[in-house]
């Protein structure tokens, strides 16, 4: 299995990071924005009267880098952690052994709680429940104004997160008239609006139609390709997962695959072990392929698997005829 | 029955009275109130009517929400009439003497007055929510309370309230109504029965729509400090609020009313 060491990172162009990082006031330092060392994680058992009796283990062991830049998909199925793996990493949680690093700092440091939480913003799964205020811009405005400050930047970071979202014209809509997806970017230009490096978002694309999620998908995108802002985006989807730049399969809390979409998906058995789809296309290429056509299991979309029929189809020709 | 309540609905716009300072807003209504009750003769009350009628001609606000704003406490104001208009005994002789029923001209007049007063009450109440958006008004609120923090008073964490409150009321009305479709689906029955029986079967209503709003004030809280919420200390806003020469002049121009209304009452 191909590891992510630093060598491998697909950084954004240097151009577009730094013009990023100007803008944002920060300097480019390391290269991994999130680490986690070693990170378990349980939930205490207690019996009728309140003792601990027992722990429920949901993370075990975790060790992770996360450069900057990198587009990150987290697969596993119901209970397989990826939520909680979320949670440690902006300290929302904190793991009952390990550590997790946010750009070099423990997420365990009260006195920077703050700074670690305006650096990885996370955005959840119900639009409904993280919209803090009626009217689209003041619920955008809600993050800068938690940090203090003066109103005309807020105004500035208000803007320029709702351009980023292309919602700029809703911004005196209220908030429930709008549709899912609509909301779901408003949630996301919520977190914008402090500047993060890196957002985290938990499964948002669970409670929406799909074109709301088509559109919630290229936004995420957006973000990572125009701004250099690393996602973590957990996902049940396999198709969102394929169009990240790496992902990693979580089973029972621990880590269990990581690697680039193309070589995950094309473990098409050990997938379906953890209770894992693969995409329509690559199972269509493994179901080929135990028929016994040298099929590459490596699509993932209809344009791979296009070119992939192309290579095959006038050698199958020149056999059989 | 539920997409009646327009309390909370903003309309934003660029009129005049949406561009007052809200603090001027909320304090100018509570005066309103005071002319209301004041002004005990035609005159001075129908100048307070027609002051109201203006302040929404110049607001934009379309008329026909003024009588959506109505339209909920229409058995309020029915009631306090009919009361006023049996009770309310003058001097001289009833105009009617019919089996229990007296009814005198002062009655007459005291319910008018009061239909009128009330009306007048609730669109005014109404044309500052209509013209303030939420943020704004629990904004002005903590403003004008925020002397009391001196006494310890939470006026931060209230005004906080407030803004969720509102946020929730549309999100919570419309869970409503599927809670209801959905245990109607399920045979439940809501709509007859004695007042007992309506009352005992909202329960399978309220108990799903409680366990779900604990729900979401939870994850709400959550995202809240995602978003590096920490109290009301150091915290900025989006819009200042700055009082300029016209919410003066509307202030004066309000004086001037009150002025008038308790001259009008001493002299007639």
């Amino acid at each position: 299995m191909r590891k992510y060491g630093d060598s491998q990172v697909p950084l954004k162009s240097d151009g577009l990071f730094l013009f990023f990082a100007n803008i944002i006031g920060r300097e480019k330092t390391g290269m991994n924005i999130i680490e986690v060392r070693d990170l378990s994680f349980e939930y205490p058992i207690t019996d009728d009267e309140g003792n601990v009796i027992g722990g429920n283990k949901v993370l075990e062991n975790i060790t992770l880098d996360i450069p900057k830049g990198q587009f990150v998909a987290v697969l596993g199925h119901n209970g397989s952690g990826k939520s909680t793996l979320a949670k440690h990493f902006n300290g929302m949680l904190l793991g009952n052994s390990g550590k997790v690093f946010v750009n070099g700092t423990d997420t365990a440091d009260d006195d920077k709680i703050y700074d670690i939480r305006q650096t990885v913003g996370m955005v959840f799964q119900n639009p409904d429940n993280q919209l803090v205020a009626t009217i689209v811009e003041e619920d955008v405005a809600f993050a800068p104004e938690n940090l203090g400050l003066p109103p005309a930047q807020i105004r500035e970071r208000v803007d320029e997160a709702l351009n980023a979202v292309d919602m700029y014209k809703y911004r005196l809509h209220s908030a429930h008239q709008l549709s899912g997806g609509q909301k779901q970017r408003i949630a996301i230009a919520g977190v914008i609006a402090m500047r993060p490096e890196c957002i985290v978002l938990d499964e948002p694309t669970a409670m929406l139609d799909p074109k709301g999620r088509k559109s919630v998908l290229k936004t995420i995108k957006r973000l990572n390709s125009d701004f250099g802002i690393t996602v973590v985006l957990i996902t049940h989807y396999m198709d969102e997962a394929a169009q990240a730049e790496r992902v990693i399969v979580m089973d029972s809390g621990r880590i269990i695959m990581d690697d680039v979409p193309k070589k995950i998906f094309s473990q098409v058995e050990r997938l379906t072990e953890v209770g894992l789809d693969v995409p329509q296309v690559t199972q269509l290429a493994y179901e080929l392929k135990k028929e016994g056509i040298d099929m590459s299991l490596e699509v993932l979309t209809e344009e791979d698997m296009l070119k992939e029929i192309q290579r095959l189809l006038p050698k199958r020709w020149h056999t059989d005829i | 029955m539920l997409k009646d309540i327009t309390i909370g609905q903003f309309f934003p716009g660029n009129s005049v009275i949406h561009r007052m300072d809200s603090r001027f807003k909320i304090v100018l209504d509570i005066l309103y109130v005071v002319i209301l009750f004041v002004a005990d003769n035609f005159i001075s009350l129908a100048l307070a009517g027609i002051f109201i009628l203006m302040a929404y001609g110049v607001s934009e606000i379309k008329p026909i929400m003024m009588l959506k704003s109505l339209k909920p406490l229409l058995p309020i104001i029915l009631f306090t009439a009919i009361l006023n208009l049996f009770f309310v005994t003058g001097e001289g002789e009833p105009l009617v003497n019919w089996w229990i029923f007296t009814i005198y001209s002062e009655g007459i007049t005291t319910a008018v007055f009061m239909i009128v007063r009330i009306m007048c009450l609730i669109i005014g109440m109404s044309l500052l929510t209509y013209t303030t958006s939420p943020i704004v008004l629990t904004d002005a609120i903590e403003r004008l309370l925020s002397p009391l923090k001196k006494i310890k008073l939470p006026v931060h964490e209230l005004a906080m309230m407030m803004t969720i409150a509102l946020r929730f009321i549309p999100t919570l009305i419309e869970e409503t109504d599927k809670i209801m479709s959905a245990q109607k689906a399920r045979g439940a029955d809501l709509d007859t029965g004695g007042l007992m029986k309506r009352a005992k079967a909202l329960v399978p209503i309220l108990i799903p729509l409680f366990v779900s709003a604990f729900k979401r004030a939870n994850e709400l809280a959550m995202a809240m400090e995602c978003r590096c919420y920490r109290g009301g200390e150091g915290r900025t806003k989006l819009r200042q609020l700055k009082a300029r020469p016209m919410d003066f002049m509307i202030a004066l121009l309000m004086l001037t009313l009150l002025g008038f209304v308790i001259v009008d009452n001493m002299v007639f």
